[in-house]
Parts: C-alpha cells; sequence; structure tokens
C-alpha cells in the first residue's frame, strides 16, 4: 500500500476554531455538544438481508447485513456468529488508498464491533439452530463512502440501523433435518448501542467532529452506551492523554445525547 | 457541451477545451460554447487548477525539507517554494531553520514562478503582498469559475470589495481568502458561493449587484 | 436433475416482463460525492454502482510515473453485500481482470496526454450486482470523469447483450447471465463511433454474433442520451440531488 498523506489543518483555521469555542461555537456554528444532522435510510440494498445508508452531516456510510448458516465455533457451541467489518474506500477521501485495511480502517470495525457486542445487540443465543452444529452466521459489512470526520459514529448508526432492520430466513427441524422455510424472520435483536465520539481541541471537548476539527484535534474519545445509559464499550484515539475528569465529563455527555440519538435510530427503523 | 459534442463546423479561430475533426469544432470538458465570427471558445464548468507561469495562488505548507517548503497548491502538483528563494542565495540548512519562516499549516500567497511539465511547480514570495497570510476567511471555489469572480479588469472582485469592506485576495487555483468585518466577510463568502455554482455568466454581474445591494461598508 | 427452466414465455416475455430488446430502467445521478473531483451514481435495474474520480494528481509510487501522459488507474471492486452469498472484501481474480478491460475502455476516451506525470484515478464500487455490472459501471465512470473536468474525446457507454433460450437479448440480468447461454459486454465512444470494449463468452452463429452486438451498440447509444441528460441536470439546470439518500429515494 502505497504512503498515505495526512491532513494539514491550516494554522488560521486552527486558531478561529480555538477562538470561536472561547464563545462556545464552531466553524461551522455548531456549539460544542451538538452533533450534524443524521439521515438514515434503510432496505436500499434488496439482495441483502439487510441495509442502511447513514449521513452524519457530509460523512455518508453504507453498511450491508448478508446472513448465512455455519457452525458455531467450539467454545460456544450454543451462539450464532456475528461479524462486523469496514472499509474505507478509495472513492471515500483523497487520503484513502485501496488495498487491505489499514490500522484505522480495522480500529473502525473493531470498535463498532465491540459497541454492538459487549452491549448484546443481538441476542448470539437466539441465532442457534443445533446447538454444536447449525447456526446462523450474520455479516455485517460496512463500506465508508464519504469521510468527513467521525466514522466511528456514522458507521455505528448504519450498523445498528441495518441489524434493526435486517430478516433472516427462517430454518426449522423437521424429520430430524434442518429445513429452510420461505417465511422471514426479524434478526433477534434486543438492545440499541450508541456511540458518541468527542474530540478535544485547545481545551474543549466537541461533539462529532467534522474532518477539518480531526485535523485539528489532539484526542479522540468514543463511548458506546445501551438503551439503560449503560456504558458498554469505549476507545480513546490519538497519541495524547486525556486527565479522569474528562472522560467522566465525556462519558455523561455520550449517555445523554446517545439516548436522542437512539430515539432517532428507533425512529427510521421501525 | 458535453465531451463529445460538436460546437460548430466551419473555419475557426479556436481556444482550449476543444479539437478540430476535420471541419467539426469539438468539446472536450462540460462547458458553455461561444461561437463568433471567427473564434470558438468553450468556457469549462468543472476542472482541476493546472499551474501556469505568473498566477498568483494561495497555498498551504504542508511539509518542510531541507530545501524548502512543499505547498498544497491545491493542483495535481504541489508547489515548491525554495528556502534560496526566501533567504537568498548564501542559504544553508545548516545555519538557516526553514520553519522559522513559515511552518507546516501555514497559509502563503506566492505566485508560480516557473513550472514546466518536468518538474513540479516552483514558487516565488518575491514582491509585495506575497508570503505568510496572518489571518482571513479561507473558502474554496473551482478554477474554472475564478474567472468570474474576478470579472473584467478585476470588475467583479472590486466591487464586491467596495460593497463589503473587505480584502479580498483571489488565487488563481480556486483559494480565496476574505479580511474585513464580520458580517461584510459573510456577504463575500454567499457571493463566491452563488458565482460558483451560477452557470451562466451573463447576468452574474446584476444579481451581485442585488444580493450586496447598498453602498461602500456593506450595510 | 432439474430442467433447465424457460427464461423467455410463449409471450416472448422475460422472467421480469421485458421483451427481447428492452433495457431495464437506469437512472444516473451526477456529482452526489463530495470528496471526489467527480463520480456519478447509476441503477440499472438492480445494479447499484458508484463511480468516483480523483486527479489528476501526484504518482505514487513515484516509479510509475509516465513522463508524456497521465497514468489511468482503475479498480471495480464488489462491495461483500452485493451479491447472493456474501463476498470476501479481498479482490477476486474476476474483479482483477473486470478493472483492467474498463480501464482499457476507458484509456482511449481521455485525453491523458494533457496530464503528463500524473495519475487520474477511477474507482468503481459495486454496491449491489444484477448482471451488465461492468458496463454500468463503464457507463458511470465515465460520467464521472466529466464531472471532474478531465479533457475526454468522448463519453464512453456501454450495454450487454447475449443469447437466452436461443435468442438474442438485449441487457442481460443476473439470471439470464447465469442461466442463459451467452453473454457480450460492450462498450462504445458514442461520437468517435468507436468500440473500447469487447468480451464474449457463450457459443454464437455468426448471424446472432452480429445481431447481439449490433443490438449492444444500439442501446448503448440509448443509455448515453441518458448520461447527457445527468451532466445536464447538474451542470446546466442547477436541479441536482446532493446525496445518495435523495438519489435512492427520487
Amino acid at each position: 500500500m502505497s504512503m498515505k498523506k495526512n491532513y494539514v489543518v491550516e494554522t488560521i483555521r486552527k486558531s478561529q476554531m480555538v477562538e470561536l469555542l472561547s464563545k462556545g461555537k464552531r466553524l461551522d456554528e455548531r456549539t460544542p455538544d451538538q452533533h450534524r444532522p443524521i439521515t438514515i435510510q434503510t432496505g436500499v440494498i434488496q439482495k441483502a438481508n439487510g441495509s442502511a445508508i447513514v449521513t452524519l452531516g457530509n460523512t455518508e456510510v453504507i453498511a450491508g447485513v448478508k446472513i448465512a448458516t455455519g457452525t458455531p465455533f467450539p467454545d460456544t457451541p450454543d451462539k450464532g456468529l456475528l461479524v462486523v467489518n469496514a472499509e474505507i474506500l478509495p472513492l471515500a477521501s483523497p487520503y484513502a488508498e485501496p488495498g487491505p485495511p489499514s490500522e484505522d480502517a480495522i480500529e473502525l470495525a473493531r470498535v463498532v464491533d465491540r459497541g454492538v457486542r459487549e452491549s448484546e445487540m443481538v441476542d448470539l443465543k437466539k441465532l442457534c439452530i443445533v446447538e454444536g452444529k447449525t447456526v446462523y452466521t450474520v455479516f455485517v459489512d460496512v463500506n465508508i463512502m464519504n469521510v468527513d470526520g467521525n466514522l466511528f459514529d456514522a458507521t455505528s448508526y448504519a450498523v445498528v440501523s441495518a441489524l434493526r432492520t435486517a430478516k433472516m430466513k427462517k430454518y426449522v427441524i423437521e424429520n430430524e433435518k434442518v429445513v429452510m422455510k420461505d417465511e422471514e424472520i426479524p434478526v433477534p435483536v434486543e438492545r440499541t448501542p450508541v456511540s458518541v465520539t468527542l474530540a478535544r481541541i485547545g481545551d474543549t471537548l466537541v461533539v462529532d467532529p467534522n474532518s477539518e476539527e480531526e485535523g485539528a484535534m489532539d484526542m479522540r474519545i468514543t463511548i458506546t452506551t445501551d438503551d439503560d445509559g449503560n456504558i458498554c464499550a469505549s476507545q480513546k484515539g490519538e497519541a495524547s492523554t486525556i486527565t479522569p475528569a474528562l472522560v467522566l465529563e465525556a462519558a455523561d455527555t455520550s449517555i445523554r445525547i446517545g439516548k436522542e440519538i437512539r430515539a432517532q435510530i428507533m425512529e427510521a427503523t421501525k | 457541451m458535453i465531451p463529445g459534442d460538436v460546437i460548430t463546423r466551419g473555419n475557426h479561430r479556436y481556444g482550449s477545451y476543444i479539437e478540430k475533426r476535420g471541419d467539426e469544432y469539438v468539446a472536450l470538458r462540460v462547458g458553455l460554447a461561444e461561437v463568433s465570427h471567427e473564434e470558438v471558445k468553450l468556457n469549462p464548468l468543472t476542472g482541476p487548477y493546472l499551474p501556469r507561469a505568473d498566477d498568483e495562488v494561495i497555498g498551504k505548507v504542508v511539509d518542510i525539507n531541507g530545501f524548502g517548503w512543499v505547498v498544497d497548491i491545491n493542483s495535481c502538483f504541489d508547489g515548491f517554494l525554495p528556502a534560496s528563494f526566501v533567504f537568498g542565495r548564501e542559504f544553508s540548512p545548516a545555519t538557516h531553520d526553514l520553519s522559522s519562516k513559515f511552518r507546516v499549516g501555514d497559509v502563503i500567497g506566492a505566485r508560480i514562478e516557473s513550472y514546466d511539465r518536468s518538474r513540479d511547480p516552483q514558487l516565488s514570495i518575491r514582491g509585495e503582498g506575497y508570503g505568510k497570510v496572518p489571518e482571513g476567511e479561507i473558502i474554496k471555489m473551482s478554477p474554472t469559475k475564478v474567472p468570474r469572480l474576478i470579472g473584467r479588469r478585476g470588475s467583479m472582485v472590486n466591487l464586491i470589495s467596495e460593497r463589503t469592506g473587505c480584502d479580498v485576495r483571489v488565487g488563481q487555483n480556486g483559494v480565496i481568502v476574505v479580511v474585513g468585518p464580520s458580517e461584510g466577510i459573510v456577504k463575500t463568502v454567499n457571493v463566491i458561493r452563488m458565482i460558483d455554482k451560477e452557470v451562466h455568466g451573463a447576468s452574474l454581474m446584476e444579481k451581485v449587484e442585488e444580493y450586496l445591494g447598498g453602498s461602500a461598508g456593506g450595510t | 436433475m432439474e430442467p433447465k427452466r424457460k427464461l423467455i414465455g410463449e409471450d416472448g416475455r422475460r422472467l421480469d416482463g421485458r421483451k427481447w430488446d428492452e433495457l431495464r430502467p437506469i437512472s444516473l445521478e451526477v456529482g452526489l460525492l463530495k470528496n471526489a473531483d467527480g463520480s456519478a451514481y447509476i441503477q440499472w435495474g438492480k445494479n447499484k454502482i458508484m463511480a468516483a474520480v480523483y486527479g489528476p494528481k501526484e504518482v505514487h509510487p513515484k516509479h510509475q510515473v509516465l513522463p508524456d501522459r497521465a497514468l489511468l488507474r482503475t479498480r471495480y471492486h464488489m462491495a461483500p453485500f452485493s451479491v447472493d452469498e456474501r463476498k470476501n472484501p479481498a479482490p477476486s481474480r474476476r474483479e482483477i481482470e473486470i478493472s483492467k478491460v474498463i480501464r482499457e475502455a476507458l484509456v482511449p476516451a481521455v485525453i491523458v496526454e494533457d496530464y503528463p506525470r500524473t495519475a487520474i484515478e477511477v474507482w468503481v464500487e459495486v454496491l449491489q450486482s444484477d448482471g451488465g455490472s461492468r458496463v454500468a459501471g463503464i457507463t458511470a465512470a465515465s460520467l464521472a470523469l466529466a464531472d471532474a473536468g478531465i479533457n475526454m474525446r468522448d463519453l464512453v457507454v456501454g450495454c450487454s447483450c447475449g443469447i437466452v433460450d436461443s435468442q438474442v437479448v438485449a441487457d442481460l440480468d443476473d439470471a439470464e447471465d447465469k442461466e442463459g447461454s451467452g453473454d457480450m459486454p460492450v462498450a462504445i465512444m458514442p461520437n468517435l463511433n468507436q468500440v473500447t470494449l469487447l468480451q464474449v463468452d457463450g457459443i454464437y452463429t455468426k448471424a446472432d454474433f452480429q445481431k447481439a452486438f449490433e443490438l449492444a451498440i444500439a442501446k448503448g447509444r440509448e443509455v448515453y442520451s441518458m448520461q447527457r441528460d445527468a451532466l445536464t441536470k447538474k451542470f446546466f439546470s442547477g436541479e441536482a440531488s446532493s446525496s445518495m439518500e435523495e438519489a435512492e429515494s427520487a
């Protein structure tokens, strides 16, 4: 894979950001705890079991769910498989190159996966058809179509929206054989995890950074919360430090904003 | 016109973005054609900035190496500002610290000193007003629309300046820096966006006059 | 073994109701991606494909630079969820071959000599595939190049024809491609009347070969008028959509 150029933010722009933040505003007129408009469209890829296109400002991602059957892992014979994958397509940014996933893309996929898995969004036990032999395998693949910051949250909302609206073929046991029926049933979704990412610019934490703000940030933290306001996953990014107090402040913000975004996701995926 | 369209036939002088096939003049770009008695022109509506000698550009420093600054000029190649152009011929990496003059992230106004297609464009900051841009609102537009922003002999950009009270510095590479009172900046940015989106150049001056209204000072 | 099903009914209609020479519904939108220098989104039957162009730009790695022209790089890639069985994201041999033929179909149209020592990158991403994705990809890619303002001699447009139930048909969908007896993707530069892509698989009588080939070109010309409309909508009318979401619901 060839060299990746780094996005350089103009010093003037960074100064303007810091100055505005001292007055509680950002360059795009948002307040520090405001996220960009979110749009969610589901069922766009009919060949997939489920799909969603999410825009978060100008960041645009598409998630597709494909469900098949397979054998379970030997140490979890009664659980189905869930795999979350993400790819930053070269068409999404001048800084993205084709080839195997970069460390950024892998971190992205694993953080989103963690949020979905730890929250027990999908009850993997309900994906079991015959214990020890046949289970559903659920693949969620995300393609980033346009990068404008905060891929973590956009990807998370797309994965969650696609899973919430995904359908799978029903399998029953007839005469000791596993038979696929024509009937489709929804993927067993129990909870709706929502991730909220904050970036530190100067001394201020801002919610949902765009590309330019990410270019100026020195620290990023993503916190995923569930329907009960519990924290189920978190990741601090960038080679920098954060005080414990700021971590707790970020957690409070994520719980609060996560609630509002959860309502939007649930409305869009009814 | 879209690429492949025949603009006209006959015998004319013709400009860029046009190919002559037999007696046909064919467009090579999405754009608006202008056919006059002697000349066929195509005004492109989209396309990259390709560096030309003597163009004024506004760029940002993205890298520093031993011999100068690498400047992103919104083009297919980064520009290069040689340290010797700035520090003089006695320049040596041992005695001169390049980042004391310009650092990564600095916005600079420069001129394309030379570009001969065999190496990256060389920049120069010699002359009045070139060098580091210390402040201002940075905005980008399609390089194909820059001539409309400038206007015939600067008529459009001067009009904007007068009515908004702002200094508007236009790079041929589609990067613009606006300095002035914040209301004036908002109006200037809106005008620039309007010009960038507008298809036909004909009524542009009237539209801009109408939007800016008022007298000098931008109220 | 099950007998092969009939793909064309007694009434001459195909499984989706089309006549032998009908195209599937096609929609094209230019300029939906904000970062790309040029882009176009095509929905052709059930195919959903996004093409994007970046360039001209610097060549990396440097040793691949061409001194007198641009290097056109093309990648045709299918999303894992784009087909019936989930596809591994790593490039398959089929995708690598298609990337090459798409590049070779586009190069004759791009005036690469105007951009020496640069790279022009064309990314074709198939979000949903249903037969004829390579010609749909070429059709979108050529619009993306025009959107980016790269100098071009002509647009490139494609269509696939073939043999199904011993009849020549236009625009095979996935079932017809898999179960039929021949597939022929063709791409042309319509004004210059030059073929830039031709692939054939199946067995054709000479008469059928000619019929399928000429049909592909004729249908390609129909699609060309849609390309023109798409560019007109973005550049000459001020009515373009601004996101994939709008294009999907249109």
